[in-house]
């Protein structure tokens, strides 16, 4: 990180850089955290007053079926999603990154994903994933293999975490090729030279480069995993509104909006951000540690 | 043909089979929206990739139900609007938070990665308090105002960015006398194109998908509201309607798509920084 | 000369007066078509109160409810706003809601000819804080090509259960032979009571739920026996479509075109004419208690911290008024709360060419939707605990189990 002191007017040019976040930032704590930490110790159902509770929203949370479930869909979704979105855009990211002809096309054929309305594409997944002639069995039986149903409860989470990376590598995609950009061209063409082989030249050139893209891109796709809402509740919805597979989100937004329970729901919240903070202190230290390393 | 990381032309044919396939994946779903939206309703279901009977029935109908171009124009208004916000103000506080030492730095970094950790539903309420405190509550101010104020993901993304760019450029403009103001817009900004290229396309995308604040700050009014909230009302009625629907959602993607496009064109392999040491 | 120049002044300030406008916002959930409606009927309103600008705002169905519990938290209600019968309570027993029951006392004919069962809901022991606008009941609906193409003589109103469930069977086909069924004999949605379990409980002398006692009722020995009839038309007969199997059509089997009856209310009129589909409706089966269907109601309430009390009732009276009626009456989603429009040409003569009269007689033997405290939440316990045992989790008995438990948990959080 760059230590540069700011020194007499230098001050004013820190101050006004920062004063829109700052301002940003002071809505924002009041706004999110503020109110979503004071929610979680109060009665609240939106309507009426709240009123005080205590720490018994945090008392109540183990004992809730619906969040237990929630919370063990989240963790395993998370599990697998983080890493695999991470791993396929990085390699993505590096094998688009060349002037050939045609170049625009593959990247754009990578992003499309990102942007396809998940309602629409939905639909299409539920097509891939049809038990009777549905692509993905098509294939499996092509293999000598038995027709799986992909949104069973026990195969679901799998099926979903596909559709999530699918979707999710576009993204990670742009974040990383923005990042190659900085890696000076004469440093793998002086590697290339040496005769260095190409996974000396990834492990010892592209990848401490990309330190920094890779700690935003691992910190973001862990928020997203943790929040993940849209694709999971398509894939996976009942007709009465709910989900085979809840996740934490999904059931903080089904206790605060639709049961009255704002503080239940926030305390869910609470529980959801303090598990992502964890996290991301973890990613700090390791990166850390892998800096100190390279 | 320049290849970086791979040795030989094997690594760019093996490279070039890998990708087109995955190319194939990412894109099929997507071509099959198409299809479908070439379909008329009572194909919807067949599940085949060449509608039988094509039409263009689908798209025509999107616009007489819908007042698309009021639509679009209102969500692309804010989504210009906001993307400029952000990528000024963004780049500007991660470009402190990169370069500069002050007191408190990594706490208050650590607070506005927090804002981003906490998940929205619970925040809506207050948020909407908060608005009508300021006495914005009524006008269009919430869906772009909050972009020029700054934001965890893009203050991050530029953050991460700037700390790839050698600290030795900045202290040698120093010590010629730049200002930080001066350093930032004729050093930093400019290598950070690509950076700034790609959180170009998130915020412009995070604007344009954005519904929740649209449903809620904006009258539900189809000649006032944007494209999202457009589209939700339209779902309600025509989800059994898919042709039209995969229509529709082609229909909003394409503008997203095409920054994406315009903005992709700053990723060239190759850009030597070695020259400015 | 100096009179009559006050007297022309305070005419023109009367004028003035009389032109200032008290603007009424009014929310509802809806599509585009159903907003253009209500834009005519507001204009039709203004007209004649020329004092009072009605702003409609239509959002979809989840939008709408998200947006209006973060207005009226927020402080900034809707004047008059759309709600659905058994949401009602939550709203009414937190104090947002205006009484109208002054407005009635003093306006004793302004529910003359509104069909009684839909004004049930929305009764306090305090007096009505909301009126119906329209309400649903539950009918057979049945695909006409497809019995045409079975030899399968139409559903009358002399069917059974029994003979409902062997049509049903008849109906489901696998014509290729490849295991794989095309078509399924019966379609409906399952998790919530309104379009099929409920009245299937209903005919079999059972009941859902009693609020009042915080009892759920799905596993009383009537209710068993329910079930066990849709479980073995399900399980056993396989003559509705799986989830899984259902996945790939959308969530609608009859609207796909996949199954040749299905239960559902009104609401599903203009999008199956829409779909292309050849149906009519007749009358649900004979249970073994009778014949039984559910009623349902979407009404309209006023915000409690309306600045406009006096004229947002005028705008909801108007609404119910037999003009309002008929424009609604147009739109084909609902049936009108009023007899005489429900019973005149601008229900019956819909351009969607089917028994439309069935809808209305059906009120004979409905059943309320309850309506209570919680619904939500109970019915979101009840519907995932019975889904235990449509996706094979659990054995039926040990769902209803659940479900019962399940369902006075959420009654008892609710109380």
């Amino acid at each position: 990180m760059g230590n540069l002191r700011p020194m007499g007017p230098e001050r004013w040019w820190v101050l006004v850089f920062l004063a829109p976040t700052l301002l940003g930032l002071l809505l924002g704590t009041f706004g999110s955290i503020f109110a979503t930490l004071g929610i979680s110790f109060t009665d609240w159902d939106l309507l009426t007053p709240a009123t005080l509770a205590g720490i018994s929203n945090y008392v109540d949370l183990p004992g809730d079926r619906l969040f237990r479930n929630a919370l063990w869909n989240t963790l395993a979704f998370s599990a697998l999603y983080v890493p695999a979105t991470v791993i396929i855009s990085l390699f993505v990211a590096i094998g688009l990154n060349r002037r050939i002809p045609g170049i625009s096309f593959f990247r754009v054929a990578f992003f499309l994903p990102t942007v396809s309305s998940p309602t629409a594409v939905g639909l299409l997944w539920t097509w891939i994933y049809a038990e009777n002639n549905g692509l993905m069995n098509r294939i499996v039986t092509a293999l000598g293999g038995d027709p799986v149903s992909w949104l069973s409860r026990d195969v679901a989470l799998y099926s979903v975490v596909i559709v999530n990376v699918w979707g999710a590598i576009g993204g990670g995609m742009i974040i990383f090729l923005a990042g190659l950009q900085s890696i000076p061209k004469d440093h793998c063409e002086v590697a290339a030279l040496d005769g260095a082989t190409p996974w000396q030249r990834l492990r010892f050139i592209t990848l401490p480069a990309l330190a920094p893209a890779m700690f935003f891109q691992i910190v973001l796709t862990t928020i997203n995993a943790f929040q993940a809402f849209d694709y999971i509740y398509i894939l996976t919805r009942t007709g009465n509104g709910n989900s085979t597979m809840p996740t934490l989100v999904f059931s903080i937004y089904r206790t605060g909006f639709r049961f009255f329970r704002m503080g239940d729901a926030a305390a869910q919240a609470v529980v959801l951000t303090g598990m992502i903070f964890v996290l991301t202190l973890v990613y700090f230290r390791l990166q850390k540690r892998w800096g100190a390393q390279a | 043909m320049t290849h970086l990381h791979w040795p030989n032309r094997w690594g760019d044919a093996l490279a070039f089979v890998a990708l087109g396939f995955g190319a194939l994946c990412m894109i099929g779903p997507f071509v099959w929206m198409i299809a479908t939206s070439l379909k008329p309703v009572a194909e919807q279901f067949d599940m085949a990739l060449i509608p039988a009977t094509p039409t263009l029935e689908n798209y025509p109908r999107l616009f007489d139900i819908l007042p698309m171009h009021l639509l679009l124009w209102n969500s692309f208004k804010i989504a210009l609007i906001s993307t400029f916000g952000q990528l000024l103000t963004c780049s500007m506080a991660g470009f402190i938070f990169a370069v500069v030492r002050f007191p408190f730095r990594n706490a208050i970094f650590v607070i506005l990665l927090l804002t981003l950790m906490v998940p929205g539903q619970i925040t809506a309420i207050p948020q909407f308090i908060i608005f009508r405190f300021l006495g914005l509550y009524g006008t269009q101010a919430p869906l772009y105002a909050p972009a020029f104020l700054g934001g965890a993901f893009g203050t991050f993304l530029m953050r991460q960015y700037f700390l790839t760019i050698p600290i030795e450029l900045a202290e040698a403009a120093r010590i010629d006398g730049a200002s930080l103001a001066r350093i930032f817009f004729t050093i930093y900004l400019p290598l950070a194109k690509p950076a700034l290229a790609a959180f170009a396309i998130f915020a412009f995308m995070f604007s344009w998908n954005e519904l929740f604040t649209a449903l809620i700050y904006l009258p539900s009014d189809l000649e006032k509201t944007t494209l999202t909230v457009g589209l939700a009302l339209f779902q309600q009625q025509y989800s059994g309607q898919w042709p039209l629907m995969m229509a529709a959602s082609l229909f909003s993607v394409a503008p997203i798509i095409i920054v994406f496009f315009l903005a992709q064109r700053h990723f060239i392999a190759g850009i030597s920084m070695s020259g400015l040491k | 000369m100096k009179h009559l120049t006050s007297t022309a002044l305070a005419l023109i300030l009367a004028a003035g007066a009389a032109r200032a406008e008290t603007t009424i916002d009014f929310a509802l959930w809806g599509s585009p078509e159903e907003g253009e409606v209500w834009k005519t009927i507001a204009a039709e309103f203004e007209a004649a109160h020329p004092d009072i600008k009605v702003n409609i705002e239509v959002a979809d169905w989840d939008g709408y409810w998200e947006k209006l519990r973060v207005q009226v938290a927020g402080g900034e209600p809707p004047d008059v706003f759309a709600m659905d019968a058994p949401l009602y309570p939550d709203w009414q027993s937190r104090g947002v809601l205006l009484n109208l029951q002054p407005y009635l006392d003093a306006n004793p004919s302004a529910l003359d000819g509104v069909y009684p069962i839909t004004l049930e809901a929305y009764r306090t022991p305090d007096g009505l804080f909301g009126l119906p606008r329209d309400f649903q009941t539950i009918v057979l609906y049945y695909n006409k090509d497809m019995f045409d193409a079975a030899g399968q003589s139409y559903p009358d109103d002399s069917w059974s259960y029994d003979d409902f469930r062997a049509a049903a069977a008849r109906l489901t086909l696998d014509a290729n032979g490849d295991g794989v069924k095309e078509q399924w004999g019966f379609w409906a949605e399952v998790y919530d009571m309104e379009p099929f379990w409920g009245p299937v409980v209903w005919a079999w002398g059972g009941s859902p739920v009693d609020p009042a006692a915080g009892t759920t009722l799905v596993n009383t020995p009537e209710a068993q026996a329910a079930f066990q009839f849709i479980h073995d038309m399900w399980k056993v007969d396989g003559s509705m479509p799986s989830e899984q199997e259902l996945a790939q059509y959308g969530y609608d089997g009859f609207l796909a075109g996949v199954a040749a009856m299905g239960f559902s209310g009104h609401w599903s009129v203009p999008e199956y004419a829409a779909a292309g589909l050849n149906f009519d409706v007749a009358p649900l089966p004979i249970g073994p208690a009778g014949r039984a269907t559910g009623v349902n109601s979407a009404g309209f309430v006023i915000s409690a911290d309306t600045d406009a009390p006096d004229a947002a009732w005028q705008f909801v009276q108007f609404a119910i008024s037999e003009a309002g009626q008929a424009k609604l009456a147009n739109i084909g989603l609902a049936v009108p709360i009023l007899e005489s429009v429900a019973k005149g040409e601008a229900y019956l003569g819909q351009p969607v060419q089917i028994n439309q009269a069935l809808f209305v007689d059906a009120l004979d033997y409905a059943h309320m939707k309850p309506v209570f405290r919680g619904y939500e939440e109970w019915s979101s316990a009840v519907g995932d605990a019975l889904n235990l045992a449509w996706s094979g989790e659990e054995a039926l008995a040990d769902a209803l189990a659940i479900a019962a438990e399940d369902g006075d948990a959420a009654l008892a959080k609710n109380q």
